[in-house]
C-alpha cells in the first residue's frame, strides 16, 4: 500500500449489529434508533438488533447475514472487545470472511451504563460510536497470522517446589524441559522448613523427593547455581542464555517459559527488638526447633526438654502497613503449626500469638485454628494505634478485646514476617518483558480469567513469585502451569496475530528509529543493495504497539489494524456529524 | 467556570490503550460509575501509537479537548509504549503552543485496569477543565 | 482541470518522447521503475486513471531539472502538481511524512487562530508591527518543535536574517497572525487550502503596511511570485528572497573575511524557479569564505530530496546521500544553504552518515562575517 486513500470506498459493504444486552444496554439506549441511524452511514448496507448478539442465535445471524448480503465488513456494537471480540472474529472466520474484517463498537461499558441518567444522550453517544466504528471498518483490511515452528523445549525459572512439580508434570508428559536454580542445590524454600501445616508433616522427605524425581527424570536438565543470561524470541522460540557462578554461558532453545522463583522472607531489622537470638523471625524459630529434634534424636533425650517456658509470637510485623500493605497469608498458619510443636516439644511451653486478624479460611484451616486454642495457645488480639512493646524479658500488650494492658514475660520473642518479592524478579521481569505488581510480585494476565498467564504470550507463572500462599495452592499452580505451557508444547505451530507492524519498503529511510524504539526486536534493518538499508518486521515478535508508525518520519511503517488513515478516519467520524 | 459554560457541552476526544486505560473505561462501565457523555473514546493498542497528527487533526475539526491515556509508567503492556506517548503529548502541546490552541485542552493521564472509578473521574474532571475554557475557537467548515 | 487540458497547459501534450527527462531524473538514478517520459506517455495514450492510483505520482520532486533539459520545453513539475489535485478530488494522497503533522499544522493554520508564533525573537532585534517591509518567517517556530532530534534550530536562521535587515538599517514587521505559504498544500494538489492560506498571508500583510516582503525560505518567494498571483491576483507588494536583497546592498555591511571553504547547495525553487544563482554565491564570496562549488551546481544542482512533505523514502535518502557526498568531495568544511528545508532534509540524512561537514544557513554564515549574534 503506497499511498493512501483519504476517504472510504464507497463499494465496500458493511453490516451492523447492535446488541440489547438484554437490557443492559436497551435499558438506555435506544437500540432501535441506533439501527436505524446505522443504516443510514456511508457503506451500511445491513443493519440489525439482536436481544443478545453474543448467544448462539446472534452469532449465527451475523453468519447468514455475510452471507445473503454479500458482507464485507462485520461492526458490531455490543460490549467489550476485551472479552468478546474473539467470539465475533470465529464467527466472521466461519462465514467466509477475514476475522480481522470486524470491528468492536462498546455501547455498554461506555454507554448505557456509565450514562444511566442521560438516555438521550447514551443515545447520542452510541450514534457516535457506531459512525466512528463503521468509518474505521470501511478501512479495515485482511490481515494474515503467522504460523512458526514450536521448540518443544520448556524454560523453567525457579528450582524450588513449585519449579521441580512443574518440571517433572511436563517431563512425565515428554517434554524437554530446562530447569534453573540459582542456589547450588535444588529445593528453595521448602529446604528451610521444618513441619507443614495443617499436617505436621515432615518438609524434608516431600522434597527430597521430589528432587530425587528430578535428578533421576532423563528429560530434565537441570543447571544449578545458575542464573537466567539472556533470552530472546518469543512464544515457540526463545534462545536462551543461562550463566553459572564460574560466568559459564550455556544456551539452548526454549518454546515456552514457566516462572517459579518465589519469595522471601522479610527481615525484620529494627523492629520489636529483632536480634535474630532472642528476637527470631518464624524462620529463624522453625531452624531451632528441627536442630532441637535433631538434638533430642542424637542425644536420646526426653521429648520434654524445651527450656522455653514462655514464647510470644507477633503477628503482621511489616506486613498490613501503609508501606506494606498486603496479608502475606501463610504467616497465621505457620505460627500455629509452630506453636504447636513448641507444645509438642514440651507441653508446658506457653504460646501467646499476639494477632491482628486472624485469617485462617477453610475447611481445614479453621480447624487448624480451633485444634490451636484447645491446645491451650492464647490468642491476644492487638491493634496497630498500639503495638504491642518488646522490653527487656516482658512484652506488653494492649489486648483489644480485654481492654487492658497486658505485660508478658518471654524467653523468645518470635515475629511473623509477611512474603516479599525474591531478589533480581526486577531483572527477570525485564528480562521477560512481563509485569510485576506494586509489591514486586509477578503480575497475571487477568487474576480471574488468565490466573497463570502473563499477558506474554508463552511465559507463565507459578507459586510464591505470584503472591504468598499455600503450599497445596502453588503446587496446585505448579500443576497448572504445566497444563498452560503444554498447550504451547504440544503444538507444531503457534499462531501470531495479524495485527502486526508492516513497512513499505519504497517508503524506508533506513533510519533505524524503529528498531529504537521496538522493545521486542521486532523490525530490523536489512541492507537491500550497497548502502541502502531497510526496516523489515518479523511479524511473530511483533507484539502490535505500533510504536515503531508513531515514530517512523516517512510513513513507511504501518501499525496494520490502526493504521494512521483507519484511526484519522475515527477521528473524523467523531467530529464530523452526519445526524 | 462561567455562566455561559454551563449549558456547553464539550466535544472530547480520548485516546485509550487496550490493556490499562480501555480497561479502565470497561470497570467504570461495569460499575456503573457515571460520567458525563461528552467523550468519544478511540481504542489503540498502547498510547505510544498516538501520533501528533491524531491529536491535531481533532482539533482541526473541532474537538474541545484530547485526552491520552495510557497504562502507568512502569505498567505498559509494551514495556516503555507511553514514554513514546509522554514525548508525543509534550511535542503535541509545543505545537500548540505556538498555534495558539490552551494547553489545557490536551492532557494526558495514566489509567490501569484496576481504576474505574479514576477514568470516570478524569472523564468528569477534563469537561469540567474544557467547559472552563469554553467551546474551542477552531473548526475546519469546508469538509 | 481535465487531463486534456493539463496536458495542453504545461506543454505535456508537445512531448517528443525522448527520453531526456528520464535521463536527467535524480529519482530515477535511485529507482530505476520511475519515468517522466513513460508518465507523461501513460496520460498521453488515455489512461490518466494508471497514474492517479499509481505511488509514482507522488515521487516527482518538482525539481524541474527535466525542464531545463527537455527540447519541447515541458513543465512536467506542474503537469505532476496539476494530475495531484485530480487525484486529491478521487480522494487519493500520498503518503505524508512525520504522520502528516505539516499537513495538519497548515490546516489549522488556515483557520480564525491566533498563533504565537513570534516566540523566537530575541533580544536586539530590532522589528515593528507596521512599515514598509515584511519578514514573512515561513514554518521556522514550527520546525524548531519538529526537528529538534534532528538539532536544527531553524529560527536561528530568523534572527540572523532580522541582524541582517537591522544592519542595512530596516526593522521589518514581524507578525503573529503569518501563515504557512501553502506551497506544500499546492505541492499535493490542494489548491483549496493554498487559497485559504494565501488569501489570509495577503490580508495579514496589507494589514502591515508593506511595500515589500522579504522572505528567507525559498518557498515562500516562489509561491507569492509564481503562485499566488494566479489565485488572489497581483499583488500589491514587491517579493525578495534575503539573498537578493544583500547582493544589492553588500557594501553597507561591515564584513569581515572568515576565511573559510565552504560549498554552496542550490535550493531548487531559488535556482531553477527563481533564477537566482548569484545572489547567495556574491554574498558568501563577499563574507570572505573559499566558495568551491559541487559536480552538480547551479541549474544542474541536485535536490535535496524531498518535497512537500510527502513520499519521503529510500529515494529521498539516496539523493540525499549522493548529494552530501558530492559536497564532501569538495573538501569544504560547511555546506551553505539558502533554505530551511533543504537544511533539514539534508541534516536528516547527515546523521546516518559517515560525512564531517557542517550545514548552515546563508544568512548565519553572513552573520558571522559581520560578527553578529548568530546564536
Amino acid at each position: 500500500m503506497s499511498h493512501v486513500t483519504m476517504t472510504q470506498n464507497e463499494e465496500t459493504r458493511v453490516g451492523v449489529f447492535v446488541c440489547h444486552c438484554g437490557s443492559n444496554i436497551a435499558g438506555y439506549v435506544d437500540v432501535a434508533a441506533v439501527t436505524a441511524y446505522a443504516r443510514t452511514l456511508p457503506g451500511v448496507v445491513f443493519a440489525q438488533d439482536n436481544m443478545y448478539t453474543c448467544s448462539d442465535g446472534g452469532l449465527t445471524e451475523i453468519k447468514t447475514a455475510i452471507k445473503t448480503h454479500a458482507l464485507e465488513r462485520v461492526v458490531v456494537a455490543a460490549c467489550t472487545p476485551r472479552t468478546h471480540e474473539p467470539l465475533f472474529r470465529d464467527a466472521c472466520r466461519e462465514a467466509g470472511l477475514n476475522p480481522y474484517l470486524f470491528e468492536f463498537v462498546n455501547i455498554r461499558d461506555q454507554c448505557s451504563w456509565v450514562h444511566r441518567l442521560e438516555p438521550e444522550a447514551a443515545t447520542q453517544k452510541a450514534k457516535d460510536l457506531v459512525r466512528m466504528g463503521v468509518a474505521k471498518a470501511r478501512l479495515l483490511q485482511p490481515l494474515e497470522e503467522q504460523e512458526m515452528p514450536v521448540e518443544p523445549v520448556a524454560l523453567i525459572v525457579g528450582g524450588g517446589m513449585i519449579g521441580m512439580t512443574a518440571a517433572v508434570n511436563l517431563a512425565s508428559r515428554g517434554f524437554q524441559v530446562k530447569l534453573v536454580e540459582r542456589e547450588p542445590e535444588l529445593g528453595g524454600m521448602m529446604l528451610r522448613l521444618d513441619k507443614l501445616y495443617p499436617t505436621q508433616d515432615d518438609a524434608q522427605p516431600l522434597i527430597q523427593q521430589r528432587v530425587a524425581e528430578v535428578r533421576r527424570s532423563k528429560t530434565i536438565e537441570v543447571f544449578t547455581a545458575s542464573t537466567l543470561h539472556a533470552i530472546k524470541g518469543f512464544v515457540g522460540n526463545y534462545d536462551v542464555t543461562v550463566r553459572d557462578r564460574e560466568g559459564r554461558l550455556s544456551s539452548f532453545k526454549a518454546g515456552t517459559v514457566i516462572v517459579a522463583t518465589g519469595a522471601r522472607v522479610f527481615t525484620p531489622h529494627g523492629m520489636y527488638g529483632y536480634d535474630g537470638e532472642r528476637v527470631v523471625t518464624q524462620l529463624e524459630l522453625e531452624k531451632q526447633i528441627a536442630d532441637r529434634r535433631l538434638q533430642i534424636a542424637n542425644c536420646n533425650l526426653q521429648p520434654a526438654v524445651s527450656n522455653l517456658k514462655r514464647v510470644v509470637m507477633i503477628q503482621c510485623v511489616g506486613a498490613r502497613i501503609p508501606e506494606r500493605p498486603y496479608c502475606s497469608r501463610i504467616c497465621c498458619t505457620t505460627a500455629i503449626k509452630n506453636a504447636l510443636e513448641l507444645r509438642e516439644l514440651n507441653p508446658e511451653t506457653e504460646v501467646y500469638i499476639l494477632y491482628r486478624d486472624t485469617e485462617t479460611q477453610g475447611t481445614r484451616y479453621e480447624a487448624y485454628y480451633t485444634r490451636a486454642r484447645e491446645a491451650g495457645i492464647q490468642f491476644i488480639r492487638y491493634s496497630l494505634d498500639h503495638p504491642p512493646q518488646v522490653g527487656e524479658g516482658r512484652v506488653v500488650v494492649y489486648d483489644e478485646l480485654l481492654g487492658a494492658k497486658l505485660g508478658i514475660p518471654y524467653d523468645l520473642v518470635v515475629l511473623s514476617t509477611p512474603l516479599v518479592a525474591q531478589e533480581g524478579a526486577h531483572e527477570l521481569a525485564q528480562m521477560l518483558k512481563v509485569p510485576l505488581d506494586e509489591h514486586g510480585f509477578f503480575l497475571e494476565a487477568h487474576v480471574k480469567l488468565r490466573p497463570l498467564d502473563f499477558a506474554t504470550d508463552g511465559v507463565y507463572v507459578a507459586g510464591t513469585c505470584r503472591w504468598p500462599s499455600h503450599l497445596e495452592e502453588t503446587i496446585a499452580q505448579a500443576y497448572g502451569a504445566a497444563a498452560r505451557a503444554a498447550t504451547i508444547l504440544t503444538k507444531e505451530h503457534v499462531t501470531s496475530s495479524g495485527v502486526v507492524a508492516r513497512v513499505d519498503e519504497s517508503l524506508c529511510r533506513g533510519c533505524g528509529r524503529c528498531v529504537e524504539v521496538c522493545e521486542f526486536g521486532a523490525p530490523a534493518l536489512v541492507e537491500v543493495a550497497p548502502g541502502i538499508k531497510v526496516a523489515r518486521v518479523n511479524p511473530v515478535m511483533c507484539k502490535g504497539c505500533g510504536a515503531c508508525a508513531s515514530v517512523c518520519p516517512t510513513g513507511a511503517m504501518a501499525a496494520l489494524h490502526f493504521t494512521d488513515g483507519q484511526v484519522m478516519a475515527m477521528v473524523r467520524a467523531a467530529l464530523l456529524n452526519q445526524k | 467556570m462561567t455562566n455561559q459554560a454551563e449549558g456547553f457541552q464539550p466535544r472530547i476526544v480520548v485516546f485509550a490503550c487496550n490493556w490499562c486505560s480501555y480497561a479502565g473505561a470497561d470497570l467504570a462501565g461495569v460499575s456503573r460509575i457515571q460520567y458525563p457523555p461528552t467523550t468519544r473514546v478511540i481504542r489503540v493498542m498502547c498510547s505510544g501509537r498516538v501520533t501528533p497528527g491524531f491529536i491535531l487533526e481533532a482539533f482541526r475539526l473541532g474537538a474541545d479537548g484530547v485526552l491520552v491515556t495510557g497504562c502507568h509508567p512502569g505498567d505498559c503492556h509494551y514495556i516503555s509504549g507511553n514514554e513514546n506517548a509522554v514525548v508525543t503529548v509534550d511535542k503535541t502541546g509545543r505545537l500548540m503552543n505556538v498555534l495558539g490552541i490552551e494547553a489545557a485542552r490536551l492532557r494526558l493521564e495514566w489509567i490501569s485496569a484496576a481504576e474505574g472509578a479514576r477514568f470516570a473521574r478524569i472523564m468528569t474532571e477534563f469537561t469540567e477543565q474544557v467547559q472552563a475554557l469554553g467551546p474551542t475557537a477552531l473548526k475546519d467548515t469546508t469538509l | 482541470m481535465n487531463f486534456d487540458e493539463i496536458l495542453r497547459q504545461t506543454r505535456a501534450d508537445l512531448c517528443l518522447d525522448c527520453g531526456k527527462c528520464t535521463g536527467s531524473c535524480p529519482v530515477t538514478r535511485v529507482d530505476p521503475t520511475y519515468s517522466p517520459r513513460s508518465t507523461i506517455e501513460r496520460v498521453l495514450s488515455g489512461r490518466p486513471e494508471e497514474l492517479i492510483h499509481n505511488e509514482h505520482l507522488w515521487a516527482c520532486l518538482t525539481c524541474g531539472l527535466c525542464t531545463t533539459r527537455c527540447p519541447s520545453n515541458v513543465d512536467y513539475p506542474a503537469f505532476v502538481v496539476a494530475a495531484r489535485s485530480v487525484a486529491r478530488q478521487a480522494a487519493v494522497e500520498g503518503t505524508y511524512a512525520h504522520n502528516a503533522v505539516m499537513q495538519e499544522l497548515m490546516g489549522i493554520m488556515a483557520l480564525p487562530i491566533r498563533q504565537k508564533r513570534t516566540g523566537w525573537l530575541a533580544d536586539g532585534l530590532k522589528t515593528v508591527t507596521q512599515g514598509d517591509d515584511f519578514y514573512f518567517v515561513g514554518c521556522l517556530p514550527y520546525f524548531d518543535v519538529l526537528f529538534e532530534d534532528l538539532g536544527v534550530v531553524s529560527t536561528d536562521a530568523a534572527r540572523a536574517a532580522v541582524r541582517l535587515m537591522n544592519a542595512l538599517g530596516i526593522a521589518p514587521v514581524v507578525s503573529d497572525d503569518e501563515r504557512c505559504c501553502g506551497a506544500d498544500l499546492l505541492l499535493n494538489g490542494d489548491v483549496q487550502g493554498f487559497r485559504r492560506l494565501a488569501e489570509i498571508n495577503l490580508r495579514v500583510i496589507a494589514a502591515s503596511g508593506a511595500k515589500r516582503v522579504i522572505f528567507t525560505c525559498p518557498e515562500g518567494v516562489n509561491a507569492f511570485r509564481h503562485d499566488y498571483p494566479a489565485v488572489v491576483g497581483a499583488l500589491p507588494f514587491e517579493v525578495v528572497h534575503l539573498t537578493e536583497l544583500l547582493a544589492e546592498h553588500m557594501d553597507a555591511l561591515p564584513l569581515h573575511a572568515l576565511g573559510e571553504t565552504v560549498t554552496y547547495h542550490d535550493p531548487c525553487r531559488l535556482g531553477r524557479y527563481l533564477d537566482v544563482y548569484d545572489a547567495p554565491r556574491a554574498a558568501i564570496r563577499a563574507a570572505g569564505a573559499t566558495l568551491v562549488e559541487m559536480r552538480a551546481n547551479r541549474e544542474n544542482a541536485l535536490c535535496c530530496g524531498s518535497t512537500g512533505w510527502v513520499h519521503c523514502g529510500r529515494c529521498a535518502k539516496g539523493i540525499q546521500t549522493t548529494r552530501l557526498h558530492q559536497a564532501q568531495a569538495t573538501g569544504a568544511q560547511r555546506l551553505i544553504t539558502a533554505c530551511p528545508k533543504c537544511r533539514i532534509h539534508l541534516s536528516c540524512a547527515l546523521k546516518d552518515l559517515d560525512i564531517d561537514i557542517k550545514l548552515e544557513d546563508v544568512t548565519n554564515l553572513l552573520c558571522r562575517a559581520v560578527e553578529l549574534d548568530t546564536d
